[in-house]
């Protein structure tokens, strides 16, 4: 404790070096802070808008149609059935169902054609489960059995639609004939989800299976549960009592391409925080070397009072968790601080992409605000601690290695 | 039984490709108790003989044993452990810890031997301190003492282990005549209340007229050794 409060002591002989040292490691905190804060804000705004706008909480589904969904077959579909829906219902925390209807158009202005995404939707139902109607920009939701559609603003635009114009699908029924729907545009969306708005259209359920042909069967159930996190083991033991091949998924399988990517995300940050941290290190050891060399005198005095080689050291090392410790608790603060000003307002995404629709595979776009963690708090402060002593071990052994008649006369 | 018994003691520093000798064959011996000064003339080998009696440097030649024990093959780690419990050392330039205030220099070294508890140790450090003459400036940090006073820490913390030996290179060399007196009167003083040995290396009459032996040193050989009554 002596020998560790006089290296605390140590700290505030050069008070300015101390700080331009521990600012070093603050400044690496910082980033950290604000990029895992910015990297948890992005993610837990994708994981909502996959549940609000593309998945629910649940699907219930065929599982050989869940291996093909992105090719958007009109295999292995399901045939609803009260029975189905009362075993769903059964299901912990169950709020709502809805049914949905997946196939692929090419939509079409007249001049040009796209490959988009058709979702027939159970109107009277879609909004219990899914968040859709509140983000419509202009006109309404289309009418029950009607013909009516709407679209991505975004998509709208590209394709030179406006509300009231009659959009081409193309599609091609189960039996692969093709087939049209006159979809008249009765509304525009604009979600944060921009996938969404780049690439969907959605129509009354019972259009899209009339003209697809399907018999009345559709892609999945969509369920909302009360509690996102009980998703994974409601989806197991729905799957439990669900007759195969039907089968329960949470939203973590549909959005598991998005969970690996995170990951990948999350990996990056530490790398990005480890290459900091060593440029902070590097700071350290200047600062111990300059401090060995400043107190050469001091240090042949302790090793001629006895004071053996790892004691020094030990000194040493206090001095640097030291300038850790203020380090850290500077760069929490200014991490705090960063990301109160980030989040009072939130930012605009376009001005991280550029105003391109490019928002690094996560499906969100808008503003976006900062997530807090306090274990990521907790995590950076102590790794910036372990990097200052770690830093400091080589110079401190150099220090304290020296020969005591040559430190006593600085020689 | 002497303290301290040198037999043939050579000290020779390599500078390159030249051997450069600072001692060549010493004989002597040191009892406990006494007040010796080391002089001569600068670059003679005083501070090099010093630093062999001190556990600080190894020699090339000839045998050092000190209290019965011969140090000659000790390790680093076992010439520190006969430094932490047996020597005291004061240097010329004090070597006091800036950051820390006067007690706390004091106690650095008894912490390393850490045979006391928390009361005893301040009780120990405060009654040395008083008797050392800075009982009211304890915890003055040492920019706030004057030379004299400094120096009269490091006799402190030289002392407070109770070591067999104290070494004291030109202790008086940064001090003015007056300082001098005081601090050589306060070393004469513990020598004699606690029976402690000294040893100063010196080349300042005022020095050796305090020491009861006189060692004289030449071109790294004892020239002279005068005992006084």
């Amino acid at each position: 404790m002596f020998f560790l409060r006089m290296a605390f002591k140590n700290l505030t002989r050069h008070k300015r070096r101390t700080i331009i040292t521990a600012l070093i490691i603050a400044f690496a905190i910082l980033i950290y802070v604000m990029t895992d804060g910015l990297m948890l804000g992005m993610t837990e705004m994708s994981f909502d808008n996959i549940i609000n706008l593309e998945s629910g909480h649940l699907q219930v589904v065929d599982q050989n149609y869940w291996e093909d969904r992105k090719e958007l077959p009109l295999k292995n579909l399901i045939t609803p059935s009260a029975e189905l829906e009362a075993e769903i219902k059964k299901t912990a925390g169950y709020v709502a169902m809805t049914k949905r209807l997946k196939f692929a158009v090419n939509l079409n202005n007249g001049i040009d054609e796209l490959p988009v995404t058709g979702v027939g939707i159970d109107l009277g139902q879609d909004d219990k489960v899914f968040e859709l109607q509140n983000y419509l920009v202009e006109g309404r939701m289309p009418e029950a059995d009607s013909s009516e559609i709407i679209m991505g603003a975004k998509l709208a635009e590209l394709m030179d639609f406006k509300t009231g114009d009659y959009a081409v699908m193309l599609i091609r029924t189960e039996e692969k004939t093709f087939n049209t729907i006159d979809g008249e545009i009765v509304g525009l969306f604009n979600t944060p989800h921009p996938s969404l708005n780049e690439s969907n259209v959605f129509l009354p359920l019972s259009t899209a299976q009339d003209r697809l042909n399907t018999k009345g069967k559709i892609s999945h159930y969509a369920v909302r549960l009360s509690d996102q996190n009980q998703a994974l083991t409601a989806a197991e033991e729905l799957s439990t009592r669900l007759e195969a091949p039907l089968q329960a998924y949470s939203w973590k399988d549909a959005a598991k391409s998005l969970v690996t990517m995170i990951e990948m995300q999350d990996i990056e940050t530490q790398v990005v925080l480890a290459v900091i941290l060593t440029l902070a290190a590097v700071g350290i050891i200047n600062t111990v070397i300059l401090s060995a060399l400043e107190r050469m005198e001091e240090l042949g005095m302790m090793k001629a009072l006895g004071m053996h080689e790892r004691e020094i050291v030990y000194t040493f090392m206090g001095e640097a968790a030291g300038i850790g410790v203020i380090g850290g608790i500077m760069g929490i603060i200014m991490g705090i601080i960063g990301l109160s000003i980030f989040n009072i307002n939130g930012i605009d995404i376009s001005t991280i992409t550029a105003g391109g629709d490019m928002t690094y595979g996560f499906p969100l776009s808008g503003t976006i605000y900062a997530g807090w963690e306090i274990s990521s708090f907790i995590f950076v402060f102590i790794y910036g601690i372990i990097v200052s002593v770690l830093a400091s071990i080589f110079p401190a052994l150099w220090a304290a290695r020296k020969d005591p008649v040559k430190a006593i006369y600085h020689r | 039984m002497s303290l301290i018994k040198l037999t043939g003691l050579e000290k020779i520093y390599q500078q390159g490709k030249i051997e450069v000798p600072a001692l060549r064959g010493i004989d002597m011996e040191i009892e406990s108790g006494e007040f010796t000064t080391i002089f001569g003339p600068s670059g003679s080998g005083k501070t090099t003989l010093l630093n062999m009696i001190g556990c600080l440097d190894k020699s090339t030649a000839g045998e050092i044993i000190f209290d019965g024990h011969s140090i000659n093959d000790l390790d680093n780690k076992e010439l520190a452990e006969v430094r932490r419990y047996n020597l005291g050392f004061v240097f010329q330039s004090y070597n006091l810890i800036p950051v820390l205030t006067a007690f706390e220099n004091v106690e650095f070294a008894i912490r390393l031997i850490d045979k006391h508890s928390k009361k005893e140790r301040k009780d120990k450090v405060m009654s040395l301190l008083e008797e050392v003459g800075l009982g009211d400036m304890a915890h003055r940090r040492p920019n706030e003492l004057s030379g004299g006073q400094k120096q009269r820490v490091a006799i402190a913390r030289a002392l407070i282990k109770e070591p067999k030996l104290v070494l004291a290179d030109e202790p008086t060399a940064n001090l003015d005549s007056e300082t001098s007196q005081e601090v050589l009167e306060l070393m004469k003083e513990m020598n004699e209340e606690l029976n402690t040995t000294f040893i100063f290396s010196t080349h300042d009459p005022q020095v050796m007229d305090y020491a009861r032996r006189l060692i004289e040193i030449k071109d790294g050989k004892i020239s002279k050794d005068q005992r006084r009554d």
